[in-house]
């Protein structure tokens, strides 16, 4: 059981992301693109929060986001997305897809804790 | 009378007046009913009747006729019996005109009528009898005589009974008609009468409810299209509409207020955007300024074109940011406006707080950014707010202030060192970076394990031996730079396979050189303590300046950063205070001499002078004081023994009894000007030339000037004083004096106050001028 699910592709910002909300209390699983995501999610029901990169192998967050919603119909866990750039039609993508924020990199932990403790329902 | 009850009487009315139609109507009718009725069952039939009586009587006639005539008894007897049937008819019929009589005369015709006919019948049964008894003729006489007699009077009361029949029939057709007639025109008049009352009644309800709703609906859409809140519609009346217009006027003074409150804060935010010192904008989605912003926004960005740019254009171009933070930028404000509001401290460490924008003209301006989300009711962000400031000069002030600080620290950590050990402690660490220097290059190229073992060990003693010394001297920023490249030395020394960067030791080697040369160079230039010292002044001299350094380091550490005009004024301080080290005043380089005056002039026999010394906020600087102070003390003795005259040649020449020296002190063209003048008697100008001539100093007498011959007295060896006097004279003449100036790169001149001989004796008034090099003075 985990409460975070940490979806990146790149092994640096997932462990960082990961060790991070790890070692402020929260339980975190760990995937490496969309579909491992979608998977690791169906797995295990206690994930309240996806802290997911957008651009990925195999699967990307955005779609990752879509079969969240729409094949998991899952539409109680909270989705925030690392990015490194943005546009509106990401952000309308985003808006579809019930994304509740966006981070640009780099990731400052501090700035986030706090609501994503409140997300992960901790 | 409200509406309702206008409306409840209008319709009352209405319902009273058609009932009333109505009534009216149906009562008529009623009456014509009855009318017709009696007409057609009683007056008309009647009159039937009664001429149905004169067939009954003909029928009566004809019987009695046929009994006369009858041949038989039989048959005689027979038609007796229908006479008496017929009989009993007749006065059945007019019994029943006696009752349908209508009027006293009709009555009067029927009695008659029943009088005659009981005669008639009497003649007939007489007649009969006479028939019945076979009497015949007695019957046809009778019959002829008394029968037909009383036929003919019977027969003439039915026909005037008749004639009253129909006149009666046709008054009472005509009754009736005008009965109908009155009813129909009565009616017309009534229905008419009600409609039009009706209609009135309708049109003044209109004129008392549609005419004030049109009024309200005016005056309403005249103050929603003209927006004016101050306008009220007029209320006099206190029905459903006058109530609707007190609360219309009641909502609309609401609006009024509110629209007022609005206005003035409106006016106060814009009067802030417009006088607030800061540039304030927002920022909507897809990165546009919105058009309202703060007009000092103009100032700060030097531009107009502000509403409706694009944020990134108008605010990061030509800065230093670069593109990858220029895009993470970009990334940040999307990813922050319209979103929730979390995501903007998600995000608002990505925002930069300080760029370097370079003007059109290739001006820097530094700005500070401070950024802060608009948040509306459901928690979403609509807009950033950004607030620029233009610190340029608050950060070259607080660059200055933090040299200077540095500085000051450094003067005091220098100051507390003895000059002559300070001289040598640079003179010795600068050995020992340049020793380091050549072992760094010399590690290099030796292999790791050598390098360790001959280099490391030789760099790190040397920059301990530096570290060791700089802070028993308490040189602290010195021990600082010092320290860290030692760290790096100890760090290669106890790990030989560190990489050997030599780029880096370099680097850090020479900024050890360069902290130490900033100490050197502030010791020699800024403390003037150039070499390894003299000894006699720097007690006296440590005293004064530690002083100056500790209130102008104090200024500096209690200023608020973030205060240009608390840091302005504390920068102020400061540098005067720095002006004043290794300064002295005029007055204090010259106390000596001045002080030694009034002994010189007991033994001149003259007045001690007056000595007027005007240094307009000048101060000296140490190095220059001795020089000055002995020019002076020359020029001072100069004027007591050949200016300034005894008290009674004084007084003879209309002069005080005691003579003024006054010097002048100022700034002029990069220059600090001394100009010495005394009231005494003056150049002898004529004297001096004679003198000049005698000791061949001069080829040509008469083509000098007397501005020119005044210079002579500048020539090696010149001396115009009769005898050596204890005073001056004594070989050391102006020319040792100009040589002291000149060394310092100064001049010397005489100038001549006036440009003749203006005594019988050959004296003209001067002044000495002597010019310094701008450096040795300070303005305070």
């Amino acid at each position: 059981m985990a409460q975070v699910l940490v979806v990146d592709d790149s092994s640096t910002v997932r462990n960082e992301v990961g060790d991070f909300l790890k070692n402020n209390g929260l339980t975190v699983a760990l995937a490496v693109d969309g579909k491992d995501g979608l998977a690791k999610l169906q797995a295990d029901p206690g994930i309240k929060l996806i802290v997911c990169d957008v651009n990925m192998p195999n699967m990307d967050g955005l779609t990752m986001a879509e079969k969240v919603r729409g094949e998991l119909k899952n539409s109680t866990v909270n989705i925030i997305m690392l990015t490194t750039e943005n546009s509106p039609a990401m952000k309308d993508r985003g808006k579809a897809a019930g994304i509740k924020g966006w981070i640009v990199k780099p990731f400052k932990g501090d700035a986030v804790l706090a609501t994503f403790k409140k997300l992960a329902g901790a | 009378m409200n509406i309702g009850q206008r409306i409840a009487l209008l319709i009352v009315t209405a319902f009273l007046t058609l009932s009333f139609v109505g009534g009216f109507a149906v009562l008529q009718s009623r009456g014509s009913s009855r009318e017709v009725k009696s007409v057609t069952e009683g007056v008309v039939p009647s009159a039937i009747a009664s001429v149905e009586l004169v067939g009954k009587l003909k029928d009566v006639q004809i019987a009695t006729m046929n009994m006369v005539s009858a041949t038989d008894k039989a048959t005689a007897t027979s038609m007796r019996e229908t006479v008496i049937a017929q009989k009993a008819e007749l006065e059945k019929a007019l019994k029943k005109q006696l009752d349908q009589a209508d009027s006293d005369a009709q009555r009067g015709l029927v009695k008659q009528a029943q009088e005659s006919l009981v005669n008639y019948f009497d003649a007939i049964d007489q007649t009969a009898q006479f028939k019945i008894a076979g009497q015949d003729a007695m019957a046809e006489a009778n019959m002829s005589a008394t029968v037909d007699q009383y036929l003919t009077e019977q027969a003439s009361i039915i026909e005037t009974l008749q004639i009253e029949k129909r006149r009666s029939k046709d008054a009472a057709i005509e009754s009736m008609n005008n009965n109908l007639s009155y009813t129909s025109q009565t009616l017309s008049v009534v229905t008419v009468a009600a409609v039009l009352g009706l209609i009135a009644m309708g049109v003044l309800l209109y004129r008392q409810i549609i005419h004030p709703i049109n009024d309200m609906e005016h005056g309403m859409t005249e103050i929603a299209t003209s927006q004016d809140f101050t306008h009220r519609v007029p209320v006099n009346r206190m029905d459903e509409i006058g109530k609707s217009l007190t609360a219309f006027n009641t909502m609309v003074q609401k609006i009024q207020e509110s629209s007022d409150l609005v206005k003035q804060k409106s006016a106060d935010i814009q009067a802030m955007l417009h006088y607030i010192p800061q540039g304030i904008l927002t920022v909507t989605p897809g990165n546009t300024v919105h058009p309202e912003y703060s007009s000092y926004l103009e100032a700060i960005l030097e531009t107009k074109a502000i509403a409706g740019s694009d944020l990134m254009a108008l605010v990061f171009d030509n800065t230093t940011m670069g593109s990858d933070a220029r895009s993470q930028l970009e990334a940040a404000l999307s990813a922050c406006i319209g979103e929730d509001a979390m995501n903007f401290d998600f995000n608002a460490h990505v925002l930069p707080h300080e760029i370097e924008k370079t003007m059109p003209d290739g001006r820097i301006k530094v700005l500070d950014i401070s950024w802060s989300p608009i948040v509306d009711e459901q928690g979403m962000v609509e807009r950033l707010m950004v607030c620029l400031w233009d610190v340029t000069e608050l950060r070259a002030l607080a660059a200055e202030a933090n040299a200077q600080k540095r500085e000051l620290s450094l003067i005091g950590e220098i100051l507390s060192v003895n000059q002559e050990k300070f001289y040598a402690f640079v003179e010795s660490s600068q050995q020992f970076i340049v020793d380091n220097r050549a072992l760094i290059v010399q590690g290099s190229g030796m292999a790791a394990q050598t390098r360790n073992t001959e280099v490391v060990g030789l760099l790190f003693r040397n920059m301990h031996t530096i570290k060791g010394n700089a802070r028993t001297y308490g040189l602290l920023t010195l021990t600082n730079a010092v320290h860290e490249a030692e760290q790096t030395y100890d760090a290669l020394r106890k790990d030989p396979l560190m990489e050997w960067d030599e780029a880096a030791l370099l680097g850090q080697l020479a900024h050890v050189e360069g902290v130490l040369q900033e100490y050197a160079h502030i010791n020699e230039i800024k403390l003037g303590r150039k070499g390894p010292g003299r000894r006699g002044g720097v007690d006296k001299f440590l005293m004064i300046q530690k002083d100056h350094v500790r209130e102008a380091l104090e200024h500096l550490e209690g200023v608020d950063e973030g205060n240009p005009e608390g840091l302005r004024e504390a920068l102020r301080q400061v540098r005067s205070r720095l002006r004043l080290i290794g300064t002295e005043t005029v007055q204090e380089v010259l106390a000596g001499v001045v002080d030694s005056l009034p002994s010189l002039a007991r033994e001149l026999g003259k007045e001690a002078p007056i000595v007027v010394i005007n240094s307009a906020g000048i101060v000296l600087k140490t190095q220059v004081a001795d020089l000055v102070r002995n020019v002076f003390m020359h020029l001072y003795r100069n004027s007591m023994d050949h200016g300034l005259e005894r008290a009674a040649e004084r007084i003879a020449s209309g002069k005080p009894e005691k003579g003024t020296i006054a010097l002048d002190v100022k700034l002029d063209a990069g220059y600090v000007q001394f100009s010495l003048r005394d009231d005494g008697k003056g150049l002898a100008v004529e004297r001096i030339l004679k003198k000049a001539v005698e000791q061949g100093l001069v080829d040509q007498p008469e083509t000098l000037k007397p501005q020119q011959v005044a210079q002579l007295i500048f020539a090696p060896g010149f001396s115009t004083a009769d005898k050596v006097t204890e005073v001056s004279g004594r070989g050391v003449g102006m020319d040792a004096v100009k040589g002291f100036v000149e060394r310092e790169g100064g001049t010397i001149a005489l100038q001549l106050l006036t440009a003749a001989v203006t005594s019988e004796k050959g004296f003209v008034p001067f002044e000495t001028v002597i010019r310094l090099p701008g450096k040795f003075a300070v303005v305070i």
